[in-house]
């Protein structure tokens, strides 16, 4: 992604020459994210598709999926309207109880031509084994190998640890979720785990690029390469092969059940992790827990082309669906990324001002973190702290 | 008798013109309406937000033009729009007064939205020079896509009832590069130039708008049966975008068929995405089949800003001074510029007031065969607005 590819920049110079030249014609200003994903040539070669931006306008795919997505999504639209973010969405509804993938591979076109999603959990109902995760799916047909974690604490949401700020970076599309299982004799299944040196590459790279363009000091990889020698192992060395292209920043490795016993512990020792898919999955869950549950937090998928932005922690939340409980904040969160990865940070910063007024200063909060509000009174209580700021 | 008729009621109208006036602006101040404020934050100028006013670029061109956008400048002031004007002479007839290209230029860059007038291209050039200033300003910003809405108005009489299409053409490149040369004396030569990049990218604009707009056809007009190569390339590009676009139809038409269907049978079409010359052509066309050049708007994109002017583009060079010509088309135009930004409020209340006046058929312009001027009509819709 972005952070990758100026590294790429450096690297061809004459590209970067062509580049800037371009760029000063059209805007002088810093160039967005989405901006440099599309201008930039690629590693894995594809044919790149115009930009979809036009009059200042950017049209993004909005996927709301299944439980509290679609109401998430509501409450999203409302207050993009609101704060007038120039910002086109294009529903798509993924039908979780259809067995086909039809709905899927649509919305992955209209991802790839757009660009940039925003997405709550889709739902895979069925259970055959033909049926692959949707989720899995999407991630690995757009190539978002990179998936970030921003995890900062809400000083307003009771939690047992103040001031974490941890970010969490995790290898998107192979290692436990290759999704390659098969019996090979009866009663006896294998699932295959793959590591491959250039996506472990790739994601240590971005890694090491994001610590260096967001400040951060440490970069930990999390694995567990006393027992898996060889997979484990690859991701550990290949990280540690780029961390020398990185003196700047420090770079320590942890078993991933020792990191899970610290990150309760010690939350404040962690800066920026690394690791691969599954234990991605476990430890985000984690934090998330720590900082005060699923409805919080938002992440970002990253591929060469394309961004997704999404909830952190990927639990549809069917249970309590439609009942104006679920919290928004992540799904808002998430959109707030989306601003900024688009370029529009005047929005972006206004919507931030606002979440952080209501959750931490006017601590208008859900019952999941410890408030009494219901979902409509949150989202009223942001849309009003909007007209206060401006 | 119809002087003193048409007399009394402009008293009528500007009497009550004022009335609403009041009664809206004491509506602004109404808390409910504070509560709504910030819808006046603007999609593309945050920070002009700080006092809640937009700045628009605002060119009123060549012949009627300035009458017309003084139509539109009285009816911004009337509904207590908050945008403010910043106006540009810019004509190529008269190249001496005209505002440099530059400042034109940055003024749309930074504002990021326009009003423009028609700009009149001579038949000749002063210096030589092939580029008409209107190509020069779409090229500077890369104005790339212009979008036409031929839509049927209430109470407008034409041949074709319902006709609800949108005509895209690509207006930087193809015919319109330029380039021409006499070779040797007595042949000249005139290049079209398609480029894939180009037609790539106004395929996957028509294809984006007619999602946005919840269309469901696109129909590619070409004549690639005799230009193979250059509208070849035009329709191979509109066909590898509409693989992107499962949900949306894809046709092709030719362009001379395609004129044709377009008088005999309008109601076919949806969206339309066109190279240069066909979309200019067409629009015409278009346009006139629901009333001419006074009631179509139409915009122009490029990736950054928007450019709101008429959708047949006229200057109309006949009625300079005569307070008759139609400011439908331009006041569509600010209403489209004003949901473009967000400001969906006030369109929507410029966009009623004009259907109120044309459905109630008292007031019209002569082109749709009334005797009212364009005053007249100017205040008929400020006084329908609500």
């Amino acid at each position: 992604m972005a952070v990758r590819l100026f590294s790429k920049l450096r690297v061809l110079p004459e590209i970067k020459a062509a580049y800037s030249s371009s760029a000063a014609a059209a805007a002088p200003a810093q160039l967005s994210d989405f901006d440099v994903q599309h201008k930039t040539p690629v590693i894995r070669k594809q044919k790149l598709i115009p930009k979809a931006q036009y009059g200042g306008r950017h049209a993004v795919t909005m996927l709301p999926g299944g439980g509290i997505g679609p109401e998430c999504m509501g409450y999203v639209r409302d207050i993009f309207k609101y704060i007038g973010a120039p910002v086109d969405f294009e529903i798509v509804d993924i039908d979780p109880t259809v067995d086909n993938d039809d709905d899927v591979l649509y919305a992955i076109t209209t991802i790839k031509r757009n660009g940039v999603g925003l997405k709550g959990n889709i739902e895979t109902k069925s259970e055959a084994a033909y049926v692959t995760s949707r989720n899995v799916a999407l991630r690995n047909e757009l190539d978002m190998y990179a998936y970030v974690l921003n995890c900062k604490s809400f000083p307003g949401v009771e939690t047992r640890h103040k001031d974490i700020d941890v970010v969490i970076i995790r290898q998107n599309t192979e290692g436990e979720y290759a999704m390659l299982e098969h019996e090979s004799v009866h009663g006896v299944i294998e699932s295959m785990k793959v590591v491959t040196a250039s996506n472990s590459e790739r994601v240590a790279r971005f890694a090491f690029e994001f610590a260096r363009k967001n400040g951060r000091k440490k970069v930990t990889t999390v694995h567990k390469a006393n027992i898996m020698k060889l997979s484990d192992g690859l991701f550990l060395e290949t990280s540690k092969r780029l961390a020398k292209e990185y003196p700047d920043i420090e770079h320590n490795d942890m078993i991933i059940d020792n990191c899970c016993m610290q990150l309760v512990a010690k939350p404040h020792q962690f800066d920026v992790m690394l690791m691969t898919n599954l234990y991605g999955s476990i430890v985000s869950n984690v934090v998330c827990g720590l900082l005060g549950g699923a409805g919080l937090l938002s992440g970002r998928n990253y591929g060469d082309h394309y961004a997704v932005f999404e909830p952190g922690t990927r639990n549809t939340g069917t249970a309590i669906a439609g009942k104006n409980v679920a919290n928004p904040i992540a799904m808002i969160n998430a959109s707030i990324d989306m601003l900024e990865h688009l370029g529009h940070h005047f929005h972006a910063d206004l919507l931030r001002r606002a979440v952080h007024k209501t959750i931490n200063v006017d601590r208008i909060m859900t019952p999941d973190v410890g408030g009494t509000a219901s979902s409509t009174d949150v989202v009223n209580a942001i849309i009003g702290n909007i007209g206060l700021n401006h | 008798m119809s002087l003193i008729s048409r007399n009394i009621f402009r008293a009528l109208v500007q009497g009550s013109q004022h009335v609403s006036k009041g009664v809206h602006t004491s509506a602004v101040n109404t808390k409910e309406n504070v509560c709504f404020a910030p819808q006046s934050i603007s999609t593309l100028q945050p920070n002009a937000s700080k006092e809640g006013r937009i700045k628009c670029t605002l060119i009123p061109g060549d012949g009627v033009g300035p009458e017309l956008v003084y139509s539109v400048q009285e009816v911004f002031k009337a509904a207590g729009i908050p945008v403010d004007f910043e106006s540009f002479f810019f004509s190529e007839v008269n190249p001496t007064l005209s505002a440099p290209l530059e400042d034109v230029v940055n003024s749309i860059t930074r504002n990021k939205i326009c009003i423009k007038g028609i700009l009149a291209t001579p038949d000749f050039s002063h210096t030589g020079e092939l580029q008409t200033l209107n190509m020069k300003l779409r090229n500077a910003l890369d104005l790339y896509a212009n979008v036409v809405h031929v839509k049927s108005l209430p109470n407008v009489k034409c041949r074709h009832h319902d006709v609800d299409c949108i005509i895209i053409r690509e207006q930087t490149e193809g015919e319109y590069s330029a380039l021409e040369h006499e070779s040797v004396p007595g042949v000249v030569e005139c290049l079209k130039i398609i480029t894939a990049a180009k037609s790539e990218r106004i395929a996957k604009f028509a294809f984006d708008y007619a999602v946005k707009m919840g269309r469901k056809k696109v129909t590619a007009v070409h004549k690639a049966n005799i230009m193979k190569l250059g509208d070849g390339l035009f329709l191979r590009s509109c066909e590898e975008m509409a693989k992107l676009y499962p949900r949306i139809q894809f046709e092709k038409m030719i362009v001379d068929n395609c004129t044709m269907q377009m008088v005999s049978n309008p109601n076919q079409f949806d969206v339309m995405v066109t190279p240069n010359l066909y979309g200019n052509i067409v629009d015409n066309l278009a346009s006139g089949l629901v009333g001419g050049a006074g009631v179509v708007a139409g915009a122009s994109y490029s990736a950054e800003c928007a450019v709101f002017e008429q959708g047949a583009r006229h200057i109309f060079s006949g009625a300079v001074g005569k307070n008759i010509a139609n400011p439908t088309a331009m006041l569509l135009c600010s209403a489209n510029l004003l949901s473009h930004v967000n400001l969906p409020k006030y369109s929507r209340m410029i966009k009623n007031a004009i259907n109120t006046v044309l459905k109630d058929g008292k007031v019209r312009t002569k082109d749709l065969g009334g005797q009212s001027t364009t005053k007249d009509f100017t205040y008929a819709v400020i006084h329908c607005l609500s």
